[in-house]
């Protein structure tokens, strides 16, 4: 499913994401009811890794330029494309599940960016997880101390353990769930909101 | 579930041999000098007699069914007698390789025993293993040179393993401590009894005190976690998890997948239900032994005691360090244990932790030194260097220490550093239970395997 389906079932879980549309025509840009900058992303089942193929557009500060972007993804991809807002701050982090061949879905949690690209600073718990076997997983990163409250940054370690309790409540209600990557997560001071979601059936 | 495999009334051997270099002489002979108190019947269409045994023509002949029935011949002649062997068997063990791990000739094999055993309510241990060693009741299946290796002795320790090489070798090394199995069961090709039975009937097994596995892959993961979250609120499992396999399908193209291989994912699995992780043979018994003999630490701070103040250092980094260390606290010692070592037990021994007594140190120090942690509140576990190298320690420091473990308050952990003497005195600490290791390293890892342990015990409380 493409990102935009894959946000609608994550926000019927209480699973906060940006406010957003999805545009299947250009004019449907003319009624927007969101705040500027925004984000342009093409929403197609078929593209997993957006960034890579020039799939995002970041920072569109008015309707002119949101109008021009749109067309552009538009026409390279011809695929709906979702319009967000674009939030800062806070800490990325990452979420995500899989399906292990021996011990059957497992989700993991680690801090986003290249604490995971680089030091693979993540871990896992077999599903359906606790809230102490979540309590546990924010504890065992190696970069924890980032979710304390570094150089002014403070995250709300309550809003990311109901995160990986609410996409535990998710996966045992679609069992037939293949993957999932929710990255990056915005940890902030008093939620988690899910900038990118991918999920695989 | 496996009483009649550990202590079977009655065994066959089919493929008795008198060739002494053969499995069905070796398993004979096994019996005989292990002291097995059942009966014996050895299987071969030749007849006669075979070390002192009477010997018969077929499995047909032997007058009664027996528990266990060990068969020494090769696959495919296996496969050809197993009917007549399970009509008459509990359990059986088909030694011989030659079966799945070959191919598909040796999956049609395995098929076919399968679906005989289960016809006639037989189970089946194996095939292509060692088989199952049980010190306290002689039985011993396994083929060995015993001038070059050693079987353990009876002891406290129930180790299920996939492999019965590694199985074999680890309890010859440390049969060297005098360390103590109660079962030995080799999985093999595992294509009946799988290690979730097992781990759930060590579990309940009184002479086993602790659960060690070495496992390639599960047979049913999640059934394990079951088992395993309900048998370690009771009794600790180690697990030696080798085999790393990679991800396929799908889900491989998201980050989640890339990054959980099934280690990661084993990892975080074993956290769930108790387990404890050794990564080699060493560590596992090891753990083992602190956990079967040990008390779990309920927090984080450690007295040290030693008569070598390098070894002190050492260990202080060690606990300390969360590289290359556990990440656990020296102790801050009250002001009364302070009070007490200098005036009362050694009037030059630094009484800050590491507790160093010095080269001066006697039996009867280590006696009140201990005495005094033993009562201190801010002491949570306590590391006693047994060092016999300097004059004023005896052999009589084993029963100081073995009192204060037994007696004491605190979870104790004991090292030893040094060559024969330190051997001989590890092997007596080790006929009293006493947990201890012949390094810093090993020692200050048993520590922190305690405290995991304790950390298990309430993490599976608080579910």
């Amino acid at each position: 499913m493409n990102e935009y389906e894959a946000k609608l079932l994550l926000k019927d879980y209480g699973i906060k994401v940006p406010k957003g549309v999805l545009i299947n025509d250009l004019s449907e840009i003319d009624n927007l009811n969101l705040n500027y900058p925004l984000v342009a992303k093409v929403a197609s089942e078929k593209i997993l890794h957006k960034t890579d193929v020039g799939g995002v557009i970041l920072n569109i500060k008015n309707k002119d330029e949101l109008k021009e972007k749109v067309k552009e993804l538009m026409d390279k991809f011809s695929s709906p494309i979702l319009v967000e807002e674009m939030l800062s701050g806070g800490v990325e982090i990452i979420v995500g599940v899989t399906k292990d061949p021996t011990f059957g879905h497992a989700i993991m949690f680690g801090l986003g960016g290249i604490f995971t690209e680089v030091f693979k600073d993540v871990t896992f718990r077999v599903l359906p997880i606790s809230r102490l076997d979540a309590e546990l997983m924010l504890n065992e990163i190696k970069g924890k101390k980032i979710l304390e409250g570094y150089r002014g940054v403070r995250v709300s370690k309550e809003a990311i353990i109901g995160l990986l309790l609410r996409v535990s409540k998710f996966v045992e209600d679609n069992p037939d769930l293949e993957g999932m990557d929710l990255n990056p997560v915005l940890a902030r001071e008093n939620d988690c909101v899910v900038l990118d979601a991918k999920i695989i059936r | 579930m496996f009483d009649k495999l550990i202590s079977p009334d009655s065994i066959a051997v089919v493929g008795a041999s008198s060739h002494p270099n053969k499995i069905g002489y070796v398993v004979l002979e096994n019996l005989k000098n292990n002291g097995y108190k059942g009966r014996i019947y050895p299987v071969n269409p030749k007849g006669g007699e075979i070390l002192g045994f009477k010997v018969y023509p077929s499995i047909n002949d032997v007058p009664e069914e027996v528990d266990l029935s060990v068969i020494t011949l090769p696959a495919e002649v296996t496969v050809k007698i197993f009917e007549d062997v399970a009509k008459k068997s509990k359990f059986i063990i088909p030694i011989a390789g030659g079966f799945g791990e070959t191919g598909k000739e040796g999956k049609e094999r395995e098929r076919k025993i399968l679906e005989i055993a289960r016809k006639y309510n037989a189970r089946i241990i194996g095939p292509n293993t060692v088989g199952i060693y049980i010190p306290s009741t002689g039985v011993n299946t396994a083929l060995v040179v015993p001038e070059r290796s050693r079987f353990p002795r009876d002891g406290d320790i129930a180790f299920i393993t996939q492999s019965g090489a590694l199985g074999l070798l680890t309890m010859d090394s440390v049969s060297m401590y005098n360390v103590g199995f109660s079962s030995f069961i080799n999985l093999g090709n595992r294509i009946d009894v799988n290690e979730n039975e097992l781990l759930q009937y060590f579990g309940e097994d009184e002479k086993s005190k602790v659960v060690i596995m070495y496992i390639e892959s599960f047979a049913n993961g999640r059934e394990f976690m079951r088992i395993a979250r309900n048998v370690s609120k009771k009794k600790p499992i180690v697990v030696l998890k080798a085999g790393r396999t990679k991800r396929g399908g799908k889900a491989a193209s998201l980050h989640t997948g890339a990054l959980g291989g099934s280690d990661a994912v084993a990892d975080g699995a074993f956290k769930q239900c108790g387990v404890i992780r050794a990564y080699d043979e060493i560590e596992l018994v090891d753990y083992a032994r602190a956990l079967a003999y040990g008390k779990p630490i309920r927090g984080d701070r450690i007295a040290v005691v030693t008569s070598a103040g390098g070894v002190g250092v050492v260990t202080t980094d060690y606990i300390e360090s969360e590289v290359r260390g556990i990440g656990m606290k020296m102790a801050e010692l009250s002001d009364e244990t302070k009070r007490k070592i200098r005036e009362e037990v050694v009037p030059f021994a630094s009484v800050e932790n590491p507790v160093d007594m010095t080269a001066q140190a006697s039996d009867d120090d280590y006696d009140g030194v201990l005495a005094a942690l033993n009562e201190d509140p801010n002491v949570d576990a306590i590391l006693v260097y047994a060092l016999f190298q300097t004059p004023l320690i005896s052999e009589k420091l084993v029963d100081i220490i073995t009192k204060w473990h037994r007696e004491g308050n605190k979870p104790i952990v004991v090292g030893t550093i040094g060559s024969e003497f330190a051997l001989n005195m590890m092997r007596k600490f080790e006929d009293n239970k006493v947990p201890v290791y012949p390094s810093i390293e090993r020692s200050v890892k048993a520590l922190r395997v305690l405290r995991d342990r304790a950390k298990l015990l309430e993490y599976l409380e608080g579910l």
